[in-house]
């Protein structure tokens, strides 16, 4: 797929052409249909309303979408934010390879989260009330704040990308702003991930006290800060298989021990926390709650621990590994401070709540916009190639004109 | 990028200021203009509507008529629409004030609601919402299955009721247009419960007599036992005057148990394929035929697979609907005459639909069982047993016996207050006629709902054309219908025989662990 | 001074009157299903009775005392805190606390997140799911008819007294005294949980029998985001600062990053 946008810049002088390129594999097309689908709910969602389309209801007012896309949106892209810190800010220079593909995720994670929180409100012509009328004292008040500004922030940021190939004369302003929107686009995203664990702080007694706890924004900021090695690692595999781009093991690495340190220190947190509130008997009884809490701790904490700080991690499996439990970890813990967390009580009097097959529609074709997008921008801007990155063996350039777009 | 890093510091802390600055700024502004103005009560949701002026006072303020009456969902005989219910307190009214059952309790109230379900809510409420527990379908789906015998009996007041449901003026009798609706509904047997009217005489009037020689030992003065909204009031709140209740069971029920007994063995039919329908101006007997003694029939034929004597109860209003229903025009329908067996009734059975008119009936034929001698004229003109006072007393001289003291009551808080009376040991009367309804069953819960809010005026209408009944009809003495000898003489051998005592006769019981009685006089419940 | 209503469990006879004086006053529409629906369907469902159209339910509990078996009432409707979990988690502010007493909530300000009603410490929330532009649904406690010195529709028509307007510290003194005097369960539901509510129940029967939720914290629960809410602004600006340092510090010298 080719499609060629000719520019004119002055009345009727120069015309200069952007060469835009998309080539659609297999497993593209299954995204596009994914998508499709999604669009369709969406316009039925619309129209209809959220009973039509999904299994919400007065007991179960969240659900797969608020957690998947929001809770979970936010974390894995929280990536994003980690990398800006440790590259721009700490200067590592070392993990600048990734920086550029690990912030371009994390826009795309937020522009989808934000997407889907406008389908997910019931009056989603009402976005903008809370820029006006203030609700200060919600939680939810610094989430939609942050997430809004940090997004508009994290356009900028691509746009100084982005200006390399289109709309140049821009390149310069965004460039000189980037500092700024840099540590505003630190400062915003955790701020928010913590927040995002403050508000079931909110609901007392209703969550289990496995999860429900004053440490939910530590958690949750410090999850979303280790998972976004996890993110970045099965990200640069599946855009190395995609897009013929690897990244060294060593950059790699060194990115997952960062996020196993916070690992540790989570680690450390929770057992502080459960010793403190003497949860201890709750997480060892062996029920549903215990259980998922367990394995969450163990197969999305403990276990990449153990690989990050072992020979594994010098192996693309190990780290790959690496990835899949932390991602996974961080995906249970959030579904479980909701379903699990809140099952009990949520359902005392026989509520009941099974995601609708609309429902994970609407996710899956979110995720799919997402990763199209991922490979639309991958291919057109200079996200991927930068001069350190590891040039596969099996490069193959079918037509050239890929090339011309790398650096 | 700037390569001073004086230059990036400053851009840093200029832009921050800039845009944190500059989002509030605007925020605070849109929020100082108005649009994130706290909310007023006019805004919130909600909150426009209306309610009956009584309930618009200024806080705290009593109202001098609040809410409604409590109506259970399984309540055999009335239900209420809510959305028809306009609040304005006429069931709350009727229901505490004319028949002293609402309030008449101490809270907290224990599981059922006190409700003895005379209907005449139904007849006070402007807006429709309180009507009966509609039964038709019932009967439709009884009248449709041909193995089934559907056998109906239309009570006294029926026939003077109806009518207005079709146009006619209050008042206007019906009965032969009844019967030809009947029969054209698909109804296999028309009954007339004027017949067991006359028969509840008898068998009454018996008892009457046994209590006041002493041959029954039960006590003075009998009170009558055919309204069964007095009945439950009684078995509800005063249980110790449970033995001066008449043991005779209700017209509708007698008919009911001959029907599946007397009526099955003489025209060779299969009591369990009888369907027994009774047309009533009542509400409450959809609970009487509902009550655990009221299935004589199948304890007399011993077979568990009889279904109660009365199958089910459908009031006037309801079996003007059915005719509605099926496109009947009722106004040209022909008069035609009852089936015979149980058909026949006398003037003394009809009048039972008003106040006064059992009494009246009853001393007709009390004159008949003391003395052996027909009732002069003027037993048949009773006038101060007639109208639609409260309370009337009479006194009528019997040859051998001397002067009988009778009262006469309709509407509960009347009976409510002469019971009192009665408790304090002021009863000089042998016999008591009560009725749960004002004037009678004429204005039973079932009768038709009248243009116009329940008034004397239509009661007296309607009474008066069951006295013109009565007046004309050609034998105005129960003991006189040929039938009631031909059933004592083939079936129940005489008044009181165990047969009659069994099929006739029943018991009541106490309800009083309902509820905890009123610890004061106060009526209010709050 | 602060209204309230005082629910008195064991004087409700279940007329329902309330529940139609809350929809004629409010114009809420009448569903046939819930319609149909009995006292005790009410109590069972996991609505508690409560539905977008129906602010207020009264729900029927078969209970046993004093080894009879009882019927007991109960009305349900909006808790009308004192410090509303609701008011405090909408960021759109789309609820709001009156001084009469009153919790309201204004549809043209809501966004539709639903926070406030997983934040509910009452579950008395209920959403349009029905609608394509739905919103949260509750009982505003007559706000119109409080702000003009009438009592709430729902208390001008109860018959026996079971629910009554008035002034809550007074209705409070009150509460004590029947539960002394007819010696009720020794507790005010409402008048410490979830930091105190508008609405005060008391009874004869326990409260956890009858869908209370005793369990509650007595604290008002904005106090438990509050501090963290206060925080966040120092807390936000704190940290830019220390990135501005650590930004400023670490790229001194360095040539600067793409
Ligand atoms: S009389 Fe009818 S409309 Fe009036 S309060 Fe009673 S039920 Fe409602
Ligand atoms: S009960 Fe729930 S909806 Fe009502 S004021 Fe309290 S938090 Fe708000
Ligand atoms: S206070 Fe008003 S809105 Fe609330 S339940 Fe009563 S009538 Fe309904
Ligand atoms: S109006 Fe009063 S007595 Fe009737 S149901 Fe409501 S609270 Fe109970």
């Amino acid at each position: 797929m080719e499609l060629v946008t000719t520019v004119v810049s002055k009345a009727g002088a120069k015309k200069s052409t952007v060469k835009w390129k998309f080539k659609m594999t297999p497993m593209r097309w299954v995204f596009t249909g994914i998508a499709a689908a999604a669009i369709a709910v969406i316009l039925v969602r619309f129209v209809l309303g959220l009973g039509a389309t999904t299994n919400l209801n007065d007991q179960w007012p969240w659900g797969l979408w608020i957690s998947f896309d929001v809770l979970l949106g936010v974390a894995l892209a929280g990536g994003g934010y980690g990398t800006a810190l440790i590259v721009y800010v700490l200067r590592r220079d070392k993990f600048y390879p990734i920086a550029r593909s690990a912030m371009l995720t994390s826009l795309l994670g937020y522009i989808v989260v934000v997407l889907g929180l406008l389908i997910e409100v019931g009056q989603w012509f009402n976005f903008w009330r809370p820029y006006v009328s203030w609700g200060h004292a919600s939680v939810l008040f610094e989430v939609f704040w942050c997430i809004s500004c940090y997004t508009v922030i994290q356009i900028l940021e691509f746009c100084e990308v982005g200006t390399e190939k289109v709309f140049k004369g821009a390149h310069k302003y965004l460039k000189k702003a980037m500092p700024v929107m840099l540590i505003i686009g630190i400062t915003l995203p955790t701020l928010h991930q913590s927040s995002l664990g403050q508000l079931f702080y909110l609901m007392v007694g209703k969550v289990n006290p496995l999860w429900w706890t004053a440490f939910l924004p530590v958690f949750f900021l410090l999850s979303s800060f280790f998972v976004g090695a996890g993110m970045i690692v099965i990200e640069s595999s599946l855009a190395g298989k995609a897009l013929n781009h690897k990244v060294e093991i060593p950059v790699l690495r060194g990115l997952v021990k960062i996020s196993a340190g916070a690992m540790i220190l989570y680690l450390m947190l929770k057992i502080t926390d459960m010793v403190v509130r003497g949860t201890f008997a709750n997480a060892f009884a062996f029920d549903l709650p215990s259980i998922m809490f367990l394995s969450e701790l163990t197969f999305g904490v403990i276990i990449p621990i153990i690989i990050a700080f072992s020979s594994l991690s010098s192996t693309r499996k190990g780290l790959i590994w690496f990835g899949i439990l932390t991602v996974s970890g961080v995906i249970m813990n959030r579904f479980d401070v909701l379903f699990t967390g809140m099952g009990k009580y949520l359902n005392q009097y026989g509520g009941s709540y099974v995601p609708a097959v609309s429902e994970f529609i609407v996710s899956l074709g979110l995720v799919s916009i997402a990763c199209l997008a991922y490979l639309f921008l991958a291919e057109n801007f200079n996200i991927l190639g930068n001069h350190e990155s590891e040039h596969a063996d099996d490069i193959e350039i079918k037509d050239g004109k890929y090339a011309s777009t790398a650096k | 990028m700037a390569s001073k890093v004086g230059r990036v510091k400053s851009l840093s802390r200029r832009s921050f200021l800039k845009f944190v600055g500059g989002a509030s700024l605007v925020g605070v502004t849109l929020n100082l203009t108005g649009c994130g103005k706290p909310i007023t009560p006019d805004k919130a949701i909600g909150g426009n509507g209306w309610m009956p002026t009584q309930y618009n006072a200024p806080g705290n303020w009593p109202t001098s008529v609040r809410g409604r009456v409590p109506i259970d969902p399984e309540n055999p005989a009335i239900v209420r629409d809510d959305q028809k219910c306009i609040l304005c307190g006429q069931c709350i009214e009727v229901c505490e004030k004319i028949q002293s059952v609402f309030g008449n309790y101490e809270l907290p109230i224990k599981k059922e609601f006190v409700c003895v379900n005379c209907g005449q809510c139904i007849q006070w409420c402007p807006s429709g919402a309180i009507s009966e527990r509609d039964d038709v379908n019932r009967v439709f789906k009884a009248l449709a299955d041909p193995n089934v015998t559907v056998v109906v009996q239309t009570a006294p007041a029926t026939r003077i009721g109806l009518g207005e449901e079709f146009g006619m003026p209050v008042g206007t009798n019906v009965q032969g247009k009844q019967v030809a609706a009947l029969r054209k509904l698909g109804f296999d047997v028309v009954f007339d419960t004027n017949f067991t009217a006359d028969l509840t005489i008898m068998e009454e009037g018996t008892e009457l007599v046994k209590r006041v020689t002493g041959e029954l030992h039960h006590p003075i003065p009998q009170m009558t036992s055919c309204c069964p909204g007095w009945v439950k009031f009684v078995e509800y709140f005063y249980p110790e005057l449970i033995p001066n209740l008449s043991s005779a069971k209700s017209p509708q029920q007698m008919e009911g148990a001959l029907i599946k007994t007397y009526f099955a063995e003489k025209k060779e039919v299969d009591p369990k394929k009888i369907f027994s329908v009774a047309i009533m101006p009542c509400t409450a007997k959809k609970f009487e035929c509902q009550r655990p003694e009221m299935n004589s029939a199948s304890k007399e034929l011993n077979d568990s697979n009889v279904s109660p004597d009365v199958d089910v109860v459908l009031t006037t209003r309801e079996l003007a609907r059915m005719i509605k229903r099926s496109g009947i025009d009722f106004a040209s329908l022909p008069e035609e005459e009852y089936d015979k067996l149980m058909g026949t009734g006398t003037g003394a059975g009809v009048i039972f639909g008003t106040t006064g008119g059992v009494m009246e009936a009853a001393v007709r034929s009390a004159y008949y069982l003391i003395t052996g001698q027909q009732p002069p004229a003027a037993l048949w003109n009773l006038t101060p047993v007639r109208g639609m006072q409260g309370v009337k007393e009479a006194a009528v001289n019997i040859p051998g016996v001397g002067d009988v003291k009778v009262a006469v009551i309709s509407g509960l808080a009347n009976a409510r207050k002469v019971m009192d009376q009665m408790k304090a040991g002021h009863a000089p009367w042998a016999f008591m006629e009560i009725m749960a309804c004002p004037g009678g069953c004429e204005y039973g819960g079932g009768q038709p709902r009248a243009s116009s809010p329940p008034s004397d005026e239509d009661r007296n209408r309607r009474a008066a054309s069951l006295y013109n009944i009565d007046a004309k009809a050609k034998l105005r003495n129960s003991h006189d219908n040929p039938e009631i000898k031909q059933i004592y003489a083939d079936f129940l051998t005489a008044p009181m025989s165990e047969k009659a005592e069994e099929l006739l006769h029943t018991h009541y019981v106490s309800r009083a662990d309902d509820f905890i009685p009123k610890k004061s006089e106060e009526n209010k419940l709050y | 001074m602060a209204k309230g209503v005082l629910v008195d469990i064991p004087k409700c006879i279940g007329c329902e009157s309330c529940s139609v004086a809350c929809k004629l006053w409010n114009e809420l529409e009448w569903d046939e299903q819930e319609k149909n629906k009995t006292a005790i369907d009410r109590a069972k469902e996991p609505n508690n009775g409560l539905w977008p159209e129906e602010w207020t339910s009264i729900n029927r509990y078969d209970l046993e005392k004093d080894s009879e078996s009882v019927a007991r009432y109960v009305k349900t409707q909006c808790m009308h805190c004192e410090d509303p979990a609701c008011v405090s988690s909408c960021f759109s502010k789309a609820f709001q606390k009156l001084p009469e007493g009153p919790v309201i909530y204004d549809q043209s300000l809501c966004v539709g997140c639903r926070y406030c009603m997983m934040a509910c410490p009452f579950d008395v929330l209920r959403y349009e799911w029905k609608k394509a532009i739905p919103g949260v649904r509750k009982c505003q406690m007559c706000a119109t008819r409080v702000a003009n010195n009438q009592e709430t529709a729902c208390t001008s028509v109860c018959p026996t007294g079971a629910i009554i307007f008035g002034d809550r510290e007074e209705l409070l003194a009150e509460a004590k005294k029947r539960i002394k005097e007819n010696g009720y369960v020794d507790r005010v539901f409402g008048e410490k949980e979830a930091g105190g509510t508008s609405w005060l129940y008391i009874s004869d029967t326990p409260f956890e029998q009858m869908r209370f939720r005793t369990d509650i914290t007595s604290k008002p629960l904005p106090s438990y985001t509050e501090g963290y809410m206060k925080a966040t602004p120092f807390v936000g600006v704190g940290w830019a600062a220390i990135l501005a340092g650590l930004y400023v510090y670490n790229n001194k010298g360095k040539e600067p990053l793409d």
